[in-house]
């Protein structure tokens, strides 16, 4: 019963999520830039793809939807309000997101266009290049909270948030959570270049789960930034809850802002800049947290 | 309910990774094929969830849809036929035809008006046309030149840039006997004359794993919880008992990431006789001098220059 209810909560508070997130989106997207994943879609009507997988392509949304619902479980929305604490909740984040990618990589296969055979390339490439600097991005606050639970890490930032002790982690942290919702300047997947990536191919059911996990991936990086870096639902006067939201799409919408400062990159480019410059950054910031650490500074 | 609760997932779980491993050695499609032993190893991994090994199972989801991702992408660049579409037109037996059910089979027209006026000799076509679509990616609608146009001698095929399956047809009405000599090739590669040894191996193996566990004198019963922090023990170990191990593991990694590296590097060649066969290949042949032709007058170049030009609009248009 009690796992009913928790789901139901959980799938709530993701749809309520989504939509803030696509509305907050829309409110960036200028005229002449690519919206990415907030690219326009059919809702009222199917489309019919000549020679598409008839099971890998609707199992696409599917999965996306399976995985960042799976993912918002862990969140911290409030004091108590939290669908399970588990123990490993942050490293199940980084791996139950990754339902998305395989969503993504699904259904650009088996729509069996060259777009979105395209799209699918793309997004399994760059699966791996945020990955690593994303795990380095929370290891820092893993290795000063000492815990993987959501809960300690929000606890272990009760006395200073974690964007001041760590603020390289924190830049790193801004750029992978864009790689890895897809936003602004590695919004290659979705580039209107191949009509939208998977997006150009859906319509109908497919094209409201897209809607919902594409936005509910930017909520779920928003609001785990806003845990990791800027101390969760705690806060002074407020309840819980509102302090948490307004983290989480203050959080949004400077990495939206950020974004639309960049030109959009390539492929090609989001790997280099990842391969070489992020995942040596990130191993840099390891080793200032561990001095801090033996020096005795934070929690 | 706790009880009811583990045997459904445990037969959910245990379904997955038998479903998954039977499709994945039975579907035509490689794309499938490696999704399903993804799906095989992610109900194995719900298995060590239910074990109370969370972090175990996590990380096997982690690792097997990143490297299998990857994977799928490098056997789609290598493999002939990676979506299957080619061995779904062949005999299949049932479970191969349920596990490959949607796959679009080689021979069928993608458009009817494409190649309606083209029957004999067609299923070769297709499979060079069908070929370089996967290998590019997915269906030629943009491709809509009439059939008729292939038997041109000099038509502009290079300037769409899909030689490929242009070549193909070109091969085909050069040479009769072409289609039935690659048909006798792929079916040599496609059967597996030893698939029923195979499958009788397999179960002979599960047998005796199954056996094994069945004989075993006694299974030991502790009352003891695992411990629910599994994180943090199984990191005293990898620190503590298994440092050696581990390091040398990260090493090995280390030392492949340094070849790959290297490999990767754009270097020289080694030697000057490969280097002046670099040389020898990139060199442009040398112009026939004495063809007995008159040469081409300046005017006359280029406008058959134009007329390749403009050709390739008229028929896509």
């Amino acid at each position: 019963m009690g796992v009913i209810v928790t789901g139901t909560a959980v799938l709530a508070a993701l749809l309520a999520g989504a939509a803030l997130t696509y509305g907050l989106e829309r409110l960036f997207v200028q005229h002449g830039r690519e919206p990415g994943p907030a690219h326009d879609v059919e809702f009222n009507r199917n489309l019919h793809i000549a020679n598409s997988d008839r099971w890998l392509l609707p199992a696409g949304p599917v999965v996306a939807v399976a995985g960042v619902a799976l993912a918002v479980v862990v969140v911290p929305f409030g004091p108590g309000l939290i669908g399970r604490d588990l123990g490993i909740g942050l490293f199940y984040v980084i791996v139950v997101i990754d339902f998305v990618v395989l969503g993504l990589a699904l259904a650009g296969w088996g729509a069996d266009t060259p777009d979105t055979v395209e799209a699918c390339y793309r997004i399994i490439a760059q699966l791996v290049a945020y990955v690593v600097p994303l795990g380095l991005a929370y290891v820092g606050v893993i290795m000063m909270a000492r815990s993987l639970s959501t809960i300690s890490v929000v606890n272990a930032q009760s006395a200073l948030w974690f964007v001041v002790l760590q603020p390289i982690g924190f830049v790193l942290y801004l750029v992978t959570g864009l790689m890895q919702s897809y936003r602004a300047p590695f919004l290659e997947p979705f580039a209107g270049s191949i009509g939208g990536g998977v997006l150009g191919v859906s319509g109908g059911w497919s094209a409201l789960l897209w809607r919902v996990a594409l936005s509910g991936v930017f909520f779920l990086v928003a609001a785990i930034g806003a845990v990791l870096y800027l101390g969760g639902p705690s806060g002074p006067v407020l309840p819980g809850w509102l302090w948490m939201l307004v983290k989480t799409y203050a959080l949004m919408a400077l990495m939206l802002g950020l974004g639309r400062c960049v030109r959009p990159l390539s492929t090609a480019q989001m790997l280099a800049l990842s391969w070489k410059f992020l995942i040596p950054l990130g191993l840099v910031n390891v080793l200032l947290v561990g001095g801090l650490i033996l020096l005795g500074i934070g929690p | 309910m706790t009880a009811m609760l583990e045997i459904v997932t445990f037969a959910v779980c245990a379904f997955i990774a038998i479903a998954g491993a039977l499709g994945m050695t039975t579907t035509m499609s490689m794309f499938r094929s490696g999704i399903f032993l993804m799906a095989s190893f992610i109900g194995v991994a719900g298995l060590f969830i239910l074990l109370a090994a969370d972090l175990i199972g996590i990380l096997q989801i982690m690792m097997y849809i990143g490297g299998f991702l990857v994977m799928i992408l490098f056997m789609v660049l290598v493999m002939h036929d990676p979506g299957g579409a080619m061995m779904a037109g062949m005999d299949m037996a049932l479970i191969e035809r349920w596990f490959s059910k949607g796959l679009v089979p080689r021979g069928h027209p993608h458009d009817g008006h494409m190649h309606g006026d083209h029957k004999e000799g067609h299923d070769s076509d297709n499979q060079e046309n069908d070929a370089a679509e996967h290998a590019s990616g997915g269906g030629h609608e943009g491709h809509s030149m009439p059939h008729g146009a292939h038997a041109a001698p000099d038509h502009p095929s290079m300037q769409h840039g899909d030689d490929t399956g242009h070549e193909g047809h070109a091969m085909h009405h050069g040479n009769g006997n072409h289609s039935s000599t690659e048909m006798g090739e792929m079916d040599m590669s496609m059967v597996t004359p030893v698939r029923p040894v195979a499958a009788w191996l397999a179960v002979a193996v599960g047998i005796v794993l199954v056996g094994m566990l069945l004989l075993r004198p006694a299974w030991r019963v502790v009352d003891a919880l695992p411990d629910p922090d599994s994180a943090r023990r199984i990191g005293q170990l990898l620190m503590e008992k298994y440092m050696v191990a581990f390091e040398g593991a990260g090493f090995l990694i280390l030392i492949g990431i340094f070849g790959a590296v290297l490999l990767a590097r754009p270097s020289t060649y080694p030697d000057d006789s490969s280097r002046s066969a670099k040389v020898a290949v990139d060199e442009k042949p040398e112009p026939i001098a004495h063809d007995g032709l008159p040469p081409l007058t300046r005017s006359e170049r280029s406008d058959e220059h134009q007329a390749r030009q403009q050709r390739p609009k008229e028929h896509c248009a």
